[in-house]
């Protein structure tokens, strides 16, 4: 698919290519200068501005601070754990919504998505006064609940299309070889929308690993996750700038590195299966 | 045993009729050739004997056993999918024994090899085995796909379409295979096709189906023959047959003759014809000839209708040729390939009153053909 | 003679086989109820909230009376609620307009096969992938009058002491910026695997037939785009309307209320003042919007992929 944009031979090329820097540059920028700023010592961090010598205390500041390595190890249990039952419930469903016809699927399957519609303050609110009476407010199962509004949709649709791409014939092949229904998924159709588990697992786990606003309110002071112990960093009186840089990066990294891997079926992920990649 | 009776059977997809009460029975070890275009339900029937699809009413019994409760899985089915069906993450020997290590089978690895092994190399396949399926040629899959149904050894074979997607010299080859593997197999066999020469040369009989109805049940000869109805007769053969509108004349005695395409060229009917059409009183006919019964005739042939050459496809050994007759009609002919003609030359053909089929015009049925065919000169 | 119909399904069947017919009618939903069980108990608290909106609970004690839609009226009358809705829609509407259109562009420009385009779609995915609120967090440092690097170009034209998010006048400004940076590698990764998968055929027609580029653009590839910029558009209006996090990390509403969205303004009433009958009716409101917002771009959506899967 080329020049659908009259792009006029080496001029245009040397102009979109310039353009494009610039954008790269708007990208990128940031997030160098955030890397920067966490390998500054607090002595340079107000006099120069490229040229200093890097240092590592930073970091280590940053997991000495009270909370915040368990902070990341919250943040770590608290997604798996979520995502894992995202999965479990949400593969089967995304299978019936997939491969079967029957009456009220689209509803259903709309309704999953509109999930993401409801503000999460919204949520917030009456959860926390419920998970009080419950004495879910400062627990892991209280935070992997919530989070199955965020990873639920998200596993269900991008999955219902990966089953849906299936041919039925398939299914009708297996059934006639002597399997019966469950065992056609188990040993048929879950091994061909394996890529589609993989990308909906590390995008689900994405997505809450980023969360904020659950995780503020009912994570309470012991449960907290590393995105919302990094935003304290900036808010205590005397602001180490290094800190808040290396513990914003030490938060990214997941997210970052975890994206590298399913790029691949990363359209897919992001559109929640409405646009194949 | 595998005869197989359906009864009655409808099936809906949505608001679409797929099936309308379709009643057939198969005699086992019958190859049926089931024939219609697309969407006339081949699939669909195919699917519910298999048990993929369930009826919104009918039934269907294999080797008289009523099935309609039971799970594709216990009904002892094979069935070879248009688009083959193999599991992309096994190779050619895990597709073949996949039935053979389900819980209906449950056979130990070494029967397994011996088994999948044995009908690999009756499918020509068993330098393949250790292949992944998506480096196989159509060809190949599809012998895959019949190998992983023979090893079960079933009561009753499903085949639909399985040779549409090969190339045509492909096709053909396979179909004399699949002709000697047929001796073979001895096991009742349903056959869904929309090639009408497959039909003719695989099928013990021919059900015709289209729009979801049995249009007829007989075998090859008398569906081409005989086809029940003209509906029949324009999708049974190729080029397709010419239906004339046609007139009944008495020409002395208990004598007819036809008149067609408003010329005054008598064609006298076989007395078994005139026997059947008195007996049925019918007096508006239609009458259908194949395009291979219209003979070119040599010119100031009295017996010949005039026609004007309207189009001419040359295809190696015949050519079908188009002819324009005096009241407009188009009548199609396949003739020798070794004449040229030329377009809008002036021509004249005959044709044998023995090999026309007479369709009653209002019913739209069969009515009468000649059993006797005459000597040409 | 046949009895089963559309309207009446099954007839004729033998009892084993209308056993065998129900049975696979209920799989799916037997299949689905393990996630509805989840997800209705996730529920339960919206409809725990609406109910809330009709009594005068706070969060300082347990008791509470019914007071019927007074909460509503009061918060439907007050004029900081519609300016919180001015701000919500304002902040939504030009950070995804901003988002829509830079983005088409970039994937226009990018698509292009070279060694630079092929890494910017590798780094185009790390703003994404970064928690909206440590965006924000970045974008405070490299504003920063004091260690931000952004002061020293800016003091090369004179703006050395923009003040970004402290600045009443340019805060919803820099709050867009940041959610820019976050956002429009979304729209531009979804733009450009719609425009990989464009049909060549029809641009090959119109260059043969000679179309100019603006032509083409218009006529071809906006309708065949169509279905992905709509789910672009939704995914993005039903996320920056309700977005919290990037706001309260920078600006926490302010300078005063400039910034103050429903969604920072209802936690502001909730959790210090606990004032839950201020809280829960805007959040409703929010609510409806985001859904109706949402349920006709989708609609938009379903249209123009039936028209774009006929254009080809």
């Amino acid at each position: 698919m080329d020049s659908n944009k009259g792009i006029f031979g080496l001029f245009g090329s040397i102009l979109r290519n310039f353009v494009l820097f610039l954008y790269a540059l708007f990208v990128l920028f940031p997030l160098i200068w955030m890397v920067i700023l966490s390998l500054k010592p607090d002595e340079h961090m107000v006099t120069t501005t490229f040229i200093f010598s890097p240092t590592l205390e930073n970091f280590r500041a940053v997991f000495g601070q009270e909370g915040f390595l368990r902070s990341l190890w919250n943040n770590l249990v608290v997604s798996s754990l979520a995502v894992g039952l995202s999965l479990v419930v949400g593969v089967p469903a995304a299978y019936a919504l997939g491969r079967y016809q029957f009456k009220g699927r689209e509803e259903i399957a709309f309704t999953f998505l509109s999930f993401r519609f409801v503000p999460e303050i919204l949520i917030i609110i009456p959860l926390y006064l419920i998970y009080q009476k419950l004495g879910l407010i400062e627990s892991v199962s209280g935070l992997v609940w919530v989070y199955q509004l965020i990873s639920l949709p998200l596993l269900i649709w991008i999955l219902r299309g990966f089953f849906e791409d299936i041919s039925p014939d398939i299914e009708g092949a297996a059934q006639l070889d002597g399997y019966s229904w469950w065992q056609v998924f188990f040993k048929i159709l879950l091994p061909m929308v394996k890529p589609g588990i993989v990308a909906a697992t590390l995008l689900g786990f994405i997505l809450c690993w980023n969360s904020f606003t659950f995780a503020l309110q009912l994570g309470g002071a012991s449960m907290q996750t590393s995105t919302v112990s990094t935003t304290r960093f900036l808010a205590s009186d005397t602001v180490h700038y290094g800190w808040v840089a290396a513990a914003a990066l030490l938060s990214s990294l997941p997210g970052v590195i975890l994206a590298l891997l399913i790029q691949k079926h990363l359209v897919r992920g992001l559109s929640f299966g409405a646009v194949k990649g | 045993m595998a005869s197989v009776e359906l009864q009655g059977l409808t099936k809906y997809y949505n608001k679409r009729r797929a099936l309308e009460n379709l009643s057939l029975d198969i005699h086992d070890n019958e190859f049926l050739a089931v024939f219609g275009p697309a969407g006339a339900g081949k699939t669909t029937m195919l699917s519910l004997i298999a048990g993929i699809a369930t009826p919104n009413s009918g039934t269907i019994k294999i080797g008289g056993r009523e099935i309609g409760g039971l799970a594709p899985a216990d009904r002892n089915v094979a069935m070879v999918f248009e688009s083959y069906a193999l599991y992309s993450q096994f190779n050619v020997y895990d597709n073949m024994a996949f039935p053979l290590r389900s819980p209906k089978f449950k056979l130990p690895e070494d029967k397994i090899k011996e088994r999948v092994t044995h009908h690999a190399k009756v499918m020509r396949i068993d330098h393949l085995l250790e292949r992944p399926i998506q480096a196989l040629s159509n060809g190949q899959r599809q012998r895959t796909a019949l190998g992983r149904a023979l090893v079960r050894n079933p009561d009753l074979f499903l085949l639909d379409e399985p040779l549409s997607h090969l190339s045509a010299n492909l096709r053909h080859s396979m179909r004399v295979e699949l002709k000697e593997m047929r001796t073979q197999l001895g096991t009742t066999t349903i056959y869904a096709t929309h090639d009408y020469r497959e039909a003719m040369s695989l099928g013990d009989r021919v059900a015709m189906l289209n729009g979801g109805h049995l249009l007829q049940l007989a075998s090859p000869d008398d569906v081409y023959f005989r086809p029940a109805s003209i509906d029949v007769a324009k999708f049974f053969g190729d080029p397709e047959v010419n239906i004339l509108d046609a007139k009944l004349k008495s020409s002395g005695g208990s004598k007819l003759s036809l008149h067609m395409l408003e010329e005054n060229i008598p064609l006298p009917l076989p007395p078994d014809v005139v026997q059947v059409l008195n007996e049925k009183h019918t007096s508006k006919i239609q009458v259908g000839v194949r395009p291979p019964d219209v003979r070119i005739a040599r010119e100031g042939d009295k017996q010949a209708f005039h026609a004007t050459i309207y189009s001419f496809e040359p295809l190696g050994t015949r050519s079908i040729l188009t002819l324009k007759a005096v009241d407009g009609s188009l009548v199609r002919a396949l003739v020798d390939g070794h004449q040229t003609f030329e377009m809008d030359r002036r021509t004249q053909f005959r044709i044998d009153p023995h090999l026309l089929i007479i369709f009653d015009a209002e019913s739209q049925r069969f009515l009468a053909r000649s059993a006797e065919f005459s000597e040409e000169p | 003679m046949s009895t089963a119909s559309p309207t009446q399904p099954r007839a004729n069947l033998s009892a084993s086989g209308k056993k065998y017919a129900r049975q696979k009618a209920l799989r799916p939903y037997l299949v689905l109820a393990p996630s509805f069980l989840l997800t209705i108990g996730i529920l339960i608290p919206f409809f725990v909230a609406i109910f809330y909106s009709f009594t005068d609970l706070t969060l300082r004690s347990p008791e509470y009376e019914m007071v019927g839609f007074k909460n509503f009226v009061d918060t439907f009358t007050n004029p900081d609620f519609w300016h919180s809705v001015g701000v919500t829609v304002r902040y939504a509407f030009f950070a995804t307009a901003v988002e829509m259109v830079l983005g088409m562009f970039i994937a226009l420009l990018l698509n292009h096969e070279s060694a630079f385009s092929r890494f910017l779609r590798l780094i185009l995915i790390f703003p994404l992938m970064i928690a909206p609120v440590i965006g924000a967090l970045i974008w405070l440092l490299i504003t920063n009058p004091t260690v931000g690097i952004l002061r020293v170009p800016l003091g090369w034209i004179g703006l050395g002491d923009f003040r970004w998010s402290a600045d009443p006048d340019w805060a919803l400004f820099s709050l867009v910026i940041i959610d820019v940076w976050i956002y429009t590698p979304f729209v531009v990764i979804l733009v450009l695997a719609g425009l990989r998968s464009l049909p060549k055929a029809p641009y090959e027609a119109a260059l043969i037939d000679g179309g100019s580029a603006w032509f083409v653009y218009k006529n071809l590839t906006l309708p065949m785009l169509a279905p992905v910029l709509l789910i672009a558009l939704v995914f993005r209006m039903m996320t920056s309307l309700q977005e919290f996090g990037i706001i309260f990390a920078t600006t926490k509403g302010g300078p005063g209320d400039r910034t103050l969205s429903v969604a920072v303004a209802s936690y502001n009433e909730a959790f210090p003042y606990y004032n839950l009958s201020g809280a829960i009716p805007m959040l409703l409101f929010l609510w409806f919007m985001i859904y109706v917002v949402c349920f006709i771009l989708i609609g938009f959506w379903r249209k123009a992929q039936k028209a774009a899967s006929g254009a080809v």
